[in-house]
């Protein structure tokens, strides 16, 4: 027998969704007619557990367990389900809205701890980089003609004509203290000492 | 349709066209300067945070008040029509000026950081930009430009067959303001048409993703490749030699990682990796690596231009011999 359950604030957390910074203002979430055309063209859908569909579902049913459901973080980014989607739904806004709810709860935090050098060099140089284990991988992968490329690159784009992409330090000053005030140094050093 | 500028254009400097694929902004001031698009490029202007924001790593208050400083240095210069190299920026780009100009709270937000940070002179009034009308991608502007460049085309590369790699940032996120196609996406098909050249059109997964997925590709590795090694296996079934590619991280994630495909799968993926820009600047008769910057490639491009009619100075093995080795 199915059990009905009275929730006080039945829609807390697609309010929640939709008074989210990145909710654009037409983010069509309550117009989701379940007809899952996300999940046939979602890449995460098709290599791992994720459900763009079942995703929607659960934000409309108010299923707050979905926020530290692991398979939101298969999700590529992509838009596809935005460009297709018949009810003017974006399933890749949501996805993204419901990690930084993770990531304020902490447990997100973990996942993209591994991240935060691209943080520390944005704040340095203005422009971010691949972490250095992410790197070291790639390099790996690529071959060490990669890792070439790395060290000769600013003797390259000599070659090509273009000047130094390290921004001036007047610039960096002033980005860092935008990332001060904005609160994303404050951010990225809880990110770094939450624990794996 | 609408109006794309040719001129007041603040080139937007992209991460990972300045470290990856730095050839991609060198062949894009060739065009320009051939075709007379005037433009800017600023040393001041920082990344748009777009890696770091897919990585979930940066809030949006953080990058649009990030973005905010790169639209006064945009308008201050008179160059307020930015035109990004990169999908992602564009992406990026668009929606912190949509959010800067519909939503108060945030833009009142964004403008005490700017104060507080002693930059008041940046602070966002709100339509200072238009997010139709002030950001383009460069593929926009190449496509408007495109009988102009037919004038200028002196290498004949009709011999190869190419397809098209959309990307899915330009044509998939604020799909309102995208041309030539979402769905179906014909951006860089009608400019290489323009150029008397034909691509295969329309191939099954022609929408499909690279597969990069941002953290994907570092924590995910196999799930990533998994959606390269698809799209690549459907262009090899078409016999494509080159693919045409309009953002550094998916350039990135199909020529960097297919060699590495190609030894997991045990097959031979014969397919170059061009960016749209590289791909016009060589048929109009730039040097592959003083312009093209060629030397930064995985996958090497000189077999590619050993079977053109044009000679060139070819560095084969030795493409960075000159410089340093680790
Ligand atoms: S989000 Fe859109 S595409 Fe996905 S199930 Fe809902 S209506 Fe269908
Ligand atoms: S962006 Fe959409 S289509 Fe792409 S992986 Fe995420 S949910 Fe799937
Ligand atoms: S969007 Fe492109 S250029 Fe901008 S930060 Fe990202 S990768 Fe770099
Ligand atoms: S194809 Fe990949 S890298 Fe390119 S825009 Fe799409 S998701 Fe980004």
């Amino acid at each position: 027998m199915k059990t009905i359950k009275l929730d006080k604030n039945p829609l807390k957390l697609v309010k929640d969704v939709l008074n989210d910074l990145k909710a654009s203002p037409d983010l069509g979430i309550y117009k989701c007619v379940q007809c899952g055309m996300c999940a046939s063209i979602c890449p995460g859908a098709s290599q791992t557990e994720y459900d763009p569909r079942d995703m929607i579902r659960r934000v409309l049913e108010n299923d707050e367990t979905i926020i530290d459901d692991e398979t939101i973080w298969d999700c590529f980014s992509c838009y596809t389900c935005n460009s297709i989607c018949p009810s003017g739904n974006n399933a890749s806004e949501v996805n993204q809205i419901l990690r930084q709810m993770s990531i304020e709860k902490g447990e997100g935090a973990q996942k993209i701890k591994d991240f935060c050098a691209y943080g520390d060099s944005f704040m340095e140089m203005g422009i971010g980089s691949i972490p250095n284990e992410f790197f070291n991988v790639m390099v790996k992968d690529v071959g060490n003609k990669y890792m070439d490329l790395k060290v000769n690159i600013e003797d390259i784009r000599t070659d090509l004509g273009l000047g130094n992409y390290i921004l001036p330090k007047e610039s960096t000053d002033e980005i860092e203290a935008i990332l001060d005030n904005s609160g994303f140094k404050v951010r990225l050093e809880k990110i770094k000492r939450c624990k794996k | 349709m609408k109006t794309i500028p040719d001129k007041d254009i603040l080139l937007f400097k992209s991460c990972l066209v300045n470290v990856e694929y730095p050839g991609v902004e060198s062949s894009a001031c060739y065009i320009f300067d051939k075709v007379g698009v005037e433009y800017y490029v600023d040393k001041r202007q920082s990344c748009c945070t777009g890696l770091g924001h897919y990585y979930d790593l940066f809030d949006q208050l953080s990058t649009t008040a990030l973005a905010a400083r790169n639209f006064h240095i945009a308008a201050k210069t008179n160059h307020k029509n930015i035109v990004t190299l990169c999908a992602t920026c564009y992406a990026i780009l668009k929606k912190t000026v949509k959010i800067l100009n519909y939503n108060e709270d945030a833009r009142n937000k964004v403008n005490t950081i700017l104060d507080e940070s002693g930059l008041p002179e940046m602070e966002y009034t709100q339509d200072d930009m238009d997010p139709s009308k002030n950001i383009f991608h460069i593929a926009e502007i190449l496509f408007n430009k495109r009988d102009e460049i037919s004038k200028y085309i002196t290498v004949d590369l009709s011999e190869f067959k190419i397809a098209t790699h959309h990307a899915c940032h330009y044509c998939k996120v604020h799909y309102n303001d995208t041309i030539e196609g979402v769905r179906e996406p014909n951006l860089m098909d009608g400019i290489v048409n323009a150029m008397g050249i034909d691509t295969i059109g329309w191939y099954d997964h022609k929408r499909v993703t690279c597969g990069a997925g941002f953290r994907q590709r570092f924590t995910n590795k196999e799930i990533s490749l998994a959606v390269t090694s698809e799209k690549l296996e459907v262009l090899e079934d078409k016999n494509v030699e080159i693919l045409l590619h309009m953002c550094p991280n998916c350039q990135m994630q199909f020529d960097r990682y297919q060699p590495y495909i190609e030894k997991k799968l045990g097959k031979k993926f014969n397919i170059f990796h061009l960016n749209i820009t590289q791909y016009i600047a060589l048929a109009m008769g730039a040097d592959p690596y003083s312009v093209l910057g060629i030397q930064t490639h995985t996958v090497p491009i000189e077999p590619l231009l050993k079977r053109l009619k044009q000679k060139y100075d070819l560095k084969e093995d030795n493409r960075l011999k000159t410089l340093k080795s680790v």
